[in-house]
């Protein structure tokens, strides 16, 4: 019995180090402490900062409320070449807390957005005219393009630090060495002291330890179809977009994946049931040939025949 | 080759300019020859302009080895027109220049003094009496001419004020006289400063030089809280700061900084270099220390002044012009930009990126009318459409079945379109082609937007394009 209490004693002391890394108040960690003992998990506390719901029940539980405004949240994505997924998820976060200031009667506050060089070459810029159909405000955003990485986390901390935007987006291409988890900690620091949110996108980047309190995977999913008058839908139309997210970081140990769709006359996410992917009865889709159509205007490469084991002897 | 330029003792042997160098070497054979370098005499010059705003901001470069200083107003700050002079020179020499110089009350007659007289003060009464036994070549004119005047026997500047105005005009033309008179200050010749003159200015010498960026930073605090009253008085406030820094060795430092608001407060201002100097951290040596430190208000505008709300509407507007100022003195003001929206169908010419800190104050561009019905616009837009390869356009004008974009094949299931959208042919010419744009979908739900440039039933060669990516 003494044994065991002994191991409790330290079990606490762990935690109440790992509150005090994670910026916990140590009152909160005794009442969740106390909470975790009585076996009542399910009572989320909202003891920590401003939190950004994001509209759906089962999903705001699994991130404590909403996402954190006073510290970093990361969006991942897996590939260059989804990088819509990722800056379509984001943008539509941004979004969201531009109406919430717009709801509080409040004038527009600007939308930042650092982009990485790279990714602006291989996923272009921000386009306003998209912008405004997506949701936003184009005389309100902010676009920077700085030259080095060293520049990019620079402006992200005096963004983050001088309190103008209500969100402030930083996008990094990869892993990149000079940000690890030192400067996010810095940059985490400076946002909680100044209670704005940073959203850092981290394009085609693998999941790295950082010091964002969530971290999904961005991923595309079929958009859902345009919905007509009288309730069907119309076929084969795009319509608003939808992403396959991942809740790779988060208090929850399991990863929690789902599909939320993005409604930019709205501003904000509705939640898509799986069964309901509205993927076409296609025919081309049944087909399970060659993924490579024939081309017009380039050297097709042959395919393999089959395994050969070994030639004939010719003597 | 010839010569160009001797030194003293290069003179003291008789040797001329124009001479050439093979003549020169042929009399004296140890003579030292160093080729002729206008851009760095230039430099030099230059670099000495730069060092004699210390006197006064207006400093003009004349020909290849002169300066005009006009001093009006000016010498009072260093005791009188005799100890600035004398300051000027002694210090030049200090700095190993051999400089002369005059002061009179028009800049043809100080060119002559110091030039063929003796140097010095000419007072206003004595303006004659100095300039006539100087040669007519002081009074600078064509060398055609001087060779006329000298052939006639008109050789000193006391001839032509005797002669009479009319024939001399008529022999030698109306230049003679008019540089006459610009010696004798009866024209009024102007003085055209080689840098834009400050709206306003203030400045502090130091006795100890300090070289410390922290020092800096703090004086120059200091010197913009004096500047805040004149700014005050006058009603505006300052747009383009610049600091001049004045090294003790005579080298001269340059730094500008912009705003996007007029700017009054002495702390942002400093905030301002703040971020200068650790941009042109390595450029920037301080050497011995800087004796003088000078705060230029180069551009100035109204200062609007609004009274403030309980909501800090202006409090928010301030702190967003101070990032932007920040971040455009540290990173440069084509880093932080925003968007501008035009009247254009064409998609890469409806936005235009303008740096943040022009725009920030500029009014709000005047929201036209309604965007037509259009399809929705991708978020993000590649700068110049990249080429693809499609295949298997299965309806004629319609979208693509799968196409071939940075190695990688992508099968369309979804796609909305044709969107045709004509190019601007008062701006591209007639025989641009059109383009149909299409939104797709392929089969991971990466949407896309794609273009096909040239109409499917007109034109043979048709070419696909990826223009953006939807989120």
């Amino acid at each position: 019995m003494a044994q065991s209490a002994v191991t409790r004693e330290r079990l606490f002391a762990l935690r109440e180090t790992i509150a005090k890394l994670e910026g916990k108040p140590a009152p909160a960690l005794a009442a969740a402490q106390s909470e975790a003992l009585a076996d009542n998990g399910l009572a989320a506390k909202n003891d920590s900062g401003p939190r950004l719901p994001l509209g759906i029940p089962a999903l705001d539980e699994a991130i404590d409320g909403g996402l954190p405004l006073d510290g970093i949240t990361e969006a991942r994505t897996d590939l260059l070449r989804e990088a819509g997924a990722g800056s379509g998820f984001v943008l539509a976060l941004a979004a969201m807390l531009q109406r919430q200031v717009e709801e509080s009667h409040s004038a527009p506050l600007p939308i930042l957005w650092i982009a990485d060089m790279v990714s602006t070459m291989e996923a272009g810029v921000p386009y306003a005219v998209g912008l405004r159909d997506f949701g936003l405000k184009p005389d309100q955003f902010f676009y920077a393009s700085p030259r080095k990485l060293e520049d990019a986390l620079w402006l992200a901390e005096s963004a983050v630090e001088s309190g103008v935007f209500p969100a402030t987006v930083l996008e990094i291409r990869g892993n990149p060495k000079p940000f690890g988890l030192t400067e996010s900690r810095r940059l985490s620091l400076r946002a909680k002291a100044s209670k704005r949110p940073l959203f850092l996108l981290r394009q085609a980047g693998e999941e790295e330890a950082s010091s964002a309190y969530f971290r999904f995977l961005a991923a595309p999913a079929p958009a859902q179809a345009r919905p007509l008058p009288d309730g069907t839908m119309l076929g084969g139309s795009i319509g608003n977009p939808v992403f396959h997210l991942t809740l790779e970081k988060s208090r929850n140990p399991a990863p929690l994946s789902f599909l939320l769709e993005w409604n930019s006359h709205d501003r904000r996410f509705f939640a898509v049931s799986r069964s309901a992917n509205p993927r076409l009865p296609d025919e081309r889709a049944a087909h399970s040939g060659t993924p490579l159509s024939a081309s017009s205007n380039r050297p097709d490469i042959k395919k393999e025949m089959g395994a050969l084991l070994a030639f004939a002897r010719s003597s | 080759m010839r010569l160009t330029a001797l030194d003293e003792a290069a003179e003291a042997l008789k040797l001329r300019k124009h001479m050439g160098v093979a003549e020169a070497r042929a009399t004296y054979p140890k003579l030292d020859v160093i080729e002729d370098d206008p851009a760095a005499n230039r430099r030099f010059l230059e670099a000495i302009a730069d060092w004699c705003d210390r006197y006064t901001p207006l400093v003009a470069l004349d020909g290849v080895d002169g300066l005009f200083l006009d001093i009006t107003g000016c010498a009072h700050l260093f005791g009188g027109e005799t100890p600035l002079l004398k300051d000027v020179l002694a210090r030049l020499f200090q700095m190993g220049v051999d400089a002369r110089g005059a002061i009179s009350s028009s800049p043809g007659l100080s060119w002559a003094i110091s030039r063929f007289g003796q140097g010095g003060i000419i007072e206003h009464g004595e303006v004659e009496q100095a300039l006539a036994p100087l040669p007519v070549a002081a009074l600078r004119l064509e060398e055609a001419t001087i060779g006329a005047l000298n052939k006639t026997g008109l050789k000193y500047v006391g001839d032509l004020l005797n002669a009479p105005r009319a024939p001399l005009a008529r022999r030698f033309g109306g230049a003679v006289l008019l540089r006459l008179d610009q010696a004798l200050g009866t024209d009024e010749e102007p003085v055209s400063p080689r840098l834009p003159v400050a709206s306003l200015s203030v400045e502090r010498r130091l006795i100890e030089p300090i070289g410390a960026e922290d020092d800096i930073l703090a004086l120059t605090g200091q010197v913009a809280v004096s500047l805040k009253p004149s700014l005050e008085a006058r009603g505006i406030g300052g747009r383009i700061f610049e600091l001049v820094l004045f090294r003790v060795d005579g080298k001269v430092f340059r730094i500008s900084a912009g705003t996007a608001q007029p700017l009054r407060e002495p702390k942002r201002i400093a905030a301002l270099f703040a971020e200068r100097l650790q941009a042109i951290h390595d450029d920037f040596d301080a050497g011995y220390g800087f004796e003088i430190l000078r705060l230029n208000v180069l551009l100035h505008e109204d200062f609007v002044t609004s009274q403030g709300d309980f909501e800090h509407h202006q409090q928010k507007d301030a702190s967003l012009a101070a990032f932007v100022d920040r971040v455009s003195a540290r990173l440069g003001e084509d880093c932080l930009q925003t968007f501008q929206l035009r009247e254009s169908h064409l998609p890469e010419r409806a936005v235009i990126a303008v740096p943040a800190i022009d725009h920030l104050s500029a009014p709000k561009t005047r929201e036209g009318h309604p965007p037509p019905a259009r399809n929705e616009r991708p978020i993000r837009i590649l700068q110049k459409p990249e080429p693809m390869d499609a295949f298997a356009v299965e309806v004629p004008d319609g979208a693509p079945a799968s196409f071939h974009w940075r190695r990688k094949q992508h099968r369309v299931l979804k796609s909305e379109g044709p969107e045709r959208l004509a190019t601007e042919w008062w701006l591209d010419g007639s025989d641009t082609g059109d383009r149909d744009y299409f939104r797709i979908e392929d089969d991971q739900g990466r949407r896309f937007w794609i273009y096909r440039h040239g109409h499917y039933e007109r034109d043979a060669t048709q070419n696909w394009y990826m223009h953006g990516v939807s989120a």
